[in-house]
């Protein structure tokens, strides 16, 4: 029992997927509220689970355990099961319930988790596949739908050219070193730099920005953020971004370590042009779903922070951010996905006119948010920035945290509109009634947000100890 | 020597007609200049020793992918004078990144060597004794289990995707229902009435519905 | 366990009011508050009657380094008396209010303030780390704030809001200023952590200003300077007297019983660091005897009911310093609970006085309600005498004490101290009487409407009333044994720390005559009043017109207000209006606006490659790739 103990999260998940399958095929009408709750379940006993099991190494390094991976694995967890909360009602209004799509998320957590767990190249590579495969098939569910399925189509082209790029990346390292165990890597590139390896991590680093949406890898995040039908986009925001993430982190740290040299200027780079965007390019939106996903580049860049630092309280800043990213970032699709004006929902910032005084707890955790976002403290989205911006000055990297403040400065401009927009401009109070599921997601994401200083230690002890046992 | 005659020979096929699928004017011949670019690649295997790998490229991308792009591109009706106006649009500056991206990676392969501890690092050798296919089948349902059960999970994925994103309930078309038509009694389906003159019947509109 | 109930079962009914409020109703909503305000009574007391217990840790906090403050409940014997003393105070101030705010619309609010109040409160004296009791510390600041501006459509609450919050700010900075320079010298901000290393530290210096001075009197100081802030000592006193705007029992429960004895307690919980400062305990000594000096002779000639006693309460918390200058905190402390009884006492009265009268505060327009409102009468008596110090009330026992300590201590800012406490005395038995005699006796001044409407308060009042009031009467008499008398050491254990030279221990050695002059001033303040509104009641007049300048010298409070009007206000509003001027408009505006465009531009610009094409979104993947290529190859 101890040695399945390891891979028995991922056991959960993929048996569970299919037995949920087996139900909602045969099982009439389609039971799409009970695969949910069967998948919210499974996710639940799987991150139970996961955090009893021991580390190790398993299948001959394929795989590997830890207080990191298990870290990561939480807030997969998280993210996915608020992600189906939030599904649960809107689905059924927007008429795309289908009993598939919890499983599709169960699988995809699946590939998470061993993108997340990976050690070895090849490992990596499928979990990476069999995550983007299902989140290609979340973002076209609305198949009657043109934005939707365009932007599954988009997703699905641009994802495979990323995949290719790194495919071919693993195998122009694999040529030159003859291995893909991480372990091997890590031990065979200390002494060596040679053109196979770098460029051939130049390609993997591509293909992982693509997945985190770091620009100028991004340009699917915010069509297919739009296109997408909003619960999925909350999955989007949230789950797939903290997996890729610790995937960036143990891939740049365990294999490549040694190259920080390197690899340090690029991070920088696509940090530095990722907070950019994000900041500039939000500004002209009117869709709350492209804002969201502007946001969420800039959110990566500044992630990407504490990577470029390559430091271990660097590793510690970006997994403390990605967390408070997540609870943000699904409190913030909560709201949107509450936005609905007389049955309909709506996406405009515009439609948020008027909400503060019709719904002023709504109103309320949605400024919330904006605030964290733009970080202004003492709500927790200042935490995670003061965390990245301190790791990257003690590596020295000062061009790179002025930039970030300079950027940050301009985003908080797009997230105080909205806020302006809810509780200044005159809106018609016709918001329909908040879901209990979706109250219930906003509020835990509120209360995280605002309450974090009270009790940070928790989580950023939590992070230590993640990072300590990836940089070990 | 032939077997470096024969590298180059099948090489060149390959990248000809790797050029002809993108230039093409005819989508059809596209997809044939595929196939065949695929069975080029092949042999290539082969002469890399690697049979096992150039038997599933023939079967499953020449068998099975490559035909099916053949339906796709014969039954749809895909507006390819359209597709090919964005392709000279974009046409210089792909060049452009085409060009540079060759040079780049030529200089990489120019520039090319193995890591002096690579050849140690090589966990799996190629057995002697073992035919190619024997070999990876002892490393793929052995040391790589995992991996080929979760490659299974994604071929699952993919299947749920291609039912997710296609197969409808048809609604309007009409089944029979033997043993709901065999048990039902006239009480449930017909209601006599008796309309006053002139004022004629209201029907609720749970009735409506005539099964 | 009972301390960690009675500090969060305000919280709890602080949120059944505040955010629950609008889904169970108003009655259930002040049910709820105070419900919870009885069970953190109980457990208060229960924890009290209990004994002290190790620190209950709740949960960590932040963990930065060595800087590791958490979340722990301290229950030592000043916390544990503290913590009943609150939770009772206020629970009793929450009774009180069902009856003053009952035609009040939005009394919830209030509840859900006071008992937010109350746990920000209980939380500061529990605190097991300086940054804990700054928690609470600004958490009680936070919610005084809300509350003197509880009837935000007065423009005068608004103002007495700002100023006692901006007035707080300049203590709670050098508060702020004091925790940090502490971390930095102790390495720790808890306070067992400092307690120990005291003594390591009592030879450092500190550089400021290229002189050295040792730093526990640097520490000392700063804390003190916040202490001042919330504790309305002088220089920092004005924000008091106007936080009157606010509701009645809230003048009660904060500016009198509770919050602004923070100062107080800090001071007290921080005794080893303060005994070694010697320096400071002679600014304490100074400040305190100089506030109750000065407070008492303003309150002499005030006219507004609740100004005076908040005038006194400001004198009364000068004692509390004069003790904790001289060293004798548990006298302090002793006067702080006493102190907390009865001036509640006389706020709650006054509050039903003023709920008589239709909401008229001026006691010229009072006088004759004794028959009319006889329990208030007796209350106000009991609450009058308390605070005039005359025996057997409690105010007695500990204003003499304080002041023998004093007398003992023999240290020439010792005697000054004892000199004007002796003073004050008589000045606070006088004015006490004048508001009792104006209010209660003599002929009605008010007019007729508001003659007529002159009731006694319903029950809800009076019985707090009457809780109070036994407090007043009896809380000196029998906490004296326990709390300075024979046995305090054992009774405070280590919770106080009493140096050895410090006047404590020969309390009882007062010469007689000194142990008699606070009564006898006390005795002689109050024929002063009788004289003046009983028997000659021409006699003030007179008195304003032949001393007109020392009149308005008081009046006008020591032209305090005044003066911070020219030295700083002023000054800074012409700043701020250069700086809006010429700073924000010209140069803050220009920029930004300038940049504003800058960045919309490039806004603008960087959407315009966002065409939806999937070709080009991928030419830029590969050009991006290209240029991470390119730099590798061609740069490195």
């Amino acid at each position: 029992m101890t040695s399945l103990l390891p891979i028995l999260p991922a056991l959960l998940l993929g048996l569970g997927a299919m037995a949920l399958l087996i139900v909602g095929v045969l099982a009439k009408p389609e039971p799409a509220g009970f695969t949910t709750w069967g998948a919210i379940v499974l996710l639940v006993a799987a991150a139970l689970v996961s955090c009893a099991a021991p580390d190790t190494l398993l299948f001959h390094g394929l795989l590997k355990t830890s207080l990191f991976t298990r870290f990561a694995d939480a807030l997969v967890y998280t993210a996915a099961v608020a992600a189906l909360l939030l599904a649960l009602d809107y689905n059924r209004k927007e008429g795309i319930a289908r009993f598939e799509y919890p499983i599709l998320v169960l699988l995809g957590v699946l590939g998470m988790v061993v993108m997340i767990s990976a050690a070895d190249l090849m490992t990596l590579y499928i979990g990476f596949e069999l995550q983007s495969l299902a989140l290609y098939i979340a973002a076209a569910l609305a198949r009657d739908s043109v934005r939707s399925t365009e932007a599954g189509l988009k997703y699905f082209v641009l994802g495979a050219l990323a995949s290719g790029l790194l495919v071919y990346g693993i195998s122009l390292v694999y040529g030159f070193t003859g291995t893909t165990s991480f372990a091997a890597l890590a031990g065979l590139l200390g002494a060596n730099i040679g053109y196979g390896a770098v460029i051939g991590l130049v390609f993997v680093i591509v293909g992982l920005a693509f997945k985190i949406s770091a620009a100028p890898f991004h340009m699917w995040t915010p069509d297919v953020y739009e296109g997408a039908p909003t619960s999925v986009t909350a999955l989007f925001g949230t789950a797939p971004k903290a997996a890729a993430m610790a995937l960036f982190l143990s891939v740049m740290t365990g294999p490549f370590g040694h190259l920080l040299a390197q690899w340090q200027m690029i991070i920088e780079i696509l940090a530095i042009i990722s907070m950019a965007l994000g900041a500039l390019a939000a500004i002209g939106q009117t869709n709350i779903k492209r804002l969201m996903a502007y946001s969420s580049i800039g959110h990566m860049g500044y992630a990407l922070m504490g990577l470029a630092a390559g430091t271990e309280a660097g590793i510690q800043a970006t997994l403390i951010y990605v967390a408070i990213y997540v609870v943000m970032s699904f409190g913030a699709f909560a709201c949107i996905i509450a936005m609905r004006r007389r049955g309909q929902a709506v996406e405009k910032i515009s439609d948020l006119a008027g909400l503060a005084a019709q719904r002023p707890g709504f109103a309320f955790a949605m400024a919330l948010f904006m605030w964290a976002m733009a970080g202004i403290p003492p709500l927790s989205g200042f935490f995670g920035k003061l965390y990245v911006f301190s790791a990257a000055l003690n590596a020295g990297l000062v061009t790179l945290v002025i930039i970030g403040i300079i950027t940050s400065v301009i985003s908080a401009f797009y997230y105080l509109r909205v806020i302006k927009v809810m509780y200044f401009d005159a809106g018609a109070p016709d918001f329909d009634a908040v879901p209990a599921s979706v109250n219930f997601v906003m509020a835990v994401g509120a209360a995280v947000t605002a309450l974090f200083i009270l009790l940070p230690a928790p989580l950023i002890t939590a992070a230590s100890a993640a990072a300590k046992a990836l940089m070990g | 020597m032939i077997v470096n005659l024969a590298f180059y020979f099948f090489s060149f096929i390959l990248l000809a007609s790797a050029v002809m699928v993108v230039t093409s004017r005819n989508p059809v011949h596209a997809v044939l200049f595929l196939i065949l670019a695929f069975v080029n690649a092949a042999v290539l295997f082969l002469l890399a020793g690697a049979e096992f790998l150039a038997f599933i490229l023939a079967i499953v991308y020449v068998g099975a992918v490559a035909v099916l792009f053949l339906f796709v591109v014969m039954m749809l009706d895909v507006d390819f004078a359209a597709l090919k106006e964005g392709f000279q649009r974009y046409a210089p500056v792909g060049a452009l990144v085409a060009l540079v991206l060759f040079g780049e990676l030529f200089l990489v392969v120019s520039g090319w060597s193995t890591l002096a501890g690579a050849p140690a690092a090589r966990l799996y050798p190629t057995p002697d004794n073992l035919t190619n296919t024997a070999a990876l089948g002892n490393l793929i349902y052995t040391s790589y289990l995992p991996l080929f059960q979760l490659s299974g999970m994604v071929l699952l994925v993919a299947m749920i995707g291609a039912i997710v994103l296609t197969h409808r309930d048809r609604k309007r078309s009409l089944h029979q229902k033997l043993s709901a038509q065999h048990a039902r009694t006239p009480e449930q389906t017909l209601r006599l009435v008796r309309p006053e003159l002139g004022a004629g019947v209201s029907v609720p509109a749970s009735e409506k519905e005539a099964t | 366990m009972y301390t960690l109930i009675a500090v969060l079962a305000p919280l709890v009914g602080s949120l059944i009011a505040g955010v629950a409020r609008p889904v169970i109703g108003r009655h259930a909503a002040i049910a709820g508050s105070i419900v919870f305000m009885l069970v953190s009574a109980g457990a208060g007391i229960l924890a009290q009657l209990g004994g002290v217990q190790a620190p209950l840790h709740i949960a960590s906090w932040i963990s930065v380094g060595s800087f590791t403050p958490d979340w722990t409940l301290r229950q030592d014997e000043l916390s544990l008396a503290m913590v009943a003393m609150v939770s009772l105070v206020s629970m009793l101030i929450h009774v009180y209010s069902i009856g003053y705010m009952a035609h009040d619309k939005t009394a919830p609010r209030f509840f859900a303030y006071m008992s937010l109040f109350t746990f920000a409160m209980l939380a500061l004296v529990t605190a097991n780390n300086l940054l804990q009791l700054f928690f609470g510390w600004e958490g009680v600041g936070l919610v005084s704030y809300l509350l003197i501006n509880y009837w935000y459509e007065r423009p005068a609450a608004n103002a007495a809001a700002i100023k006692a919050f901006i007035v707080n700010r300049v203590g709670d900075l050098a508060f702020a200023v004091g925790i940090a320079l502490t971390y930095f010298v102790f390495g720790s901000i808890s306070f067992d952590q400092i307690f120990a290393n005291v003594a390591a530290q009592a030879a450092n210096g500190y550089t400021l200003f290229g002189t050295q001075f040792p730093v526990l009197e640097v520490i000392a100081i700063l804390l003190f300077i916040g202490a001042m802030g919330k504790s309305a000592q002088l220089f920092l006193h004005t924000w008091l007297p106007d936080a009157m705007e606010g509701p009645t029992p809230i003048s009660a429960l904060i500016h009198a019983a509770t919050m602004v004895a923070a100062g107080v307690f800090m001071v007290v919980r921080m005794s080893p660091v303060i005994n070694a400062a010697p320096v400071a305990m002679e600014v304490i000594t100074v400040i305190g005897g100089t506030t109750a000096f000065f407070a008492g002779t303003v309150g002499c000639v005030q006219n507004d009911i609740k100004r005076i006693i908040a005038y006194s309460t400001c004198s009364q918390l000068g004692y509390m310093f004069l003790a904790a200058g001289v060293g004798a905190y548990p006298v302090a402390m002793f006067h702080l609970i006493n102190h907390a009884f009865f001036k509640a006492l006389l706020f709650l009265a006054a509050g039903s006085v003023i709920h008589a009268m239709s909401d008229e505060q001026d006691i010229r327009l009072m006088g004759g309600l004794a028959r009319k409102l006889p329990v208030t009468w007796l209350m106000m008596l009991f609450g009058s005498l308390a605070l005039a110090g005359i025996p057997p009330f409690s105010g007695y026992y500990s204003k003499d004490a304080i002041l023998g300590a004093a007398f003992l201590a023999h240290t020439p800012v010792a005697l000054y101290g004892w000199g004007l406490g002796v003073f004050t005395a008589l000045l606070t038995a006088f004015y006490t009487a004048r508001v009792f005699l104006l209010t209660f006796h003599g002929q009605c001044r008010a007019p007729k409407h508001v003659q007529e409407h002159v009731h006694e308060s319903p029950l809800v009042m009076l019985v707090p009333l009457l809780v109070l009031g036994a407090g007043a009467l009896g809380s000196g008499y029998l906490l004296r044994d326990n709390f300075i008398g024979a046995n305090f050491a054992q009774f405070w254990g280590p919770s106080i720390n009493v140096a050895a030279n410090s006047p404590m221990g020969a309390l009882d050695a007062v010469p007689s005559w000194v142990a008699m002059a606070p009564l006898a001033a006390g005795i002689i303040g109050i024929a002063i009043a009788i004289t003046f509104y009983v028997l000659a009641p021409a006699l003030p007049a007179a008195l304003s017109q032949q001393f007109g300048g020392l009149y308005r010298f008081l009046l006008n409070k020591w032209y305090f207000d005044e003066l911070y009007d020219w030295l700083l206000v002023r000054p800074a509003l012409r700043l701020a209006k250069f700086a809006w001027r010429f700073g924000d408009e010209q140069v803050i505006d220009g920029v930004p606006n300038g940049l504003a465009t800058l960045t919309t531009d490039a806004s603008t610009q960087t959407v315009k490659l966002q065409t939806g094409s999937i070709a080009l979104y991928a030419f830029i993947m590969l050009i991006g790739l290209l240029g991470f290529l390119s730099l590798f190859l061609w740069v490195r």
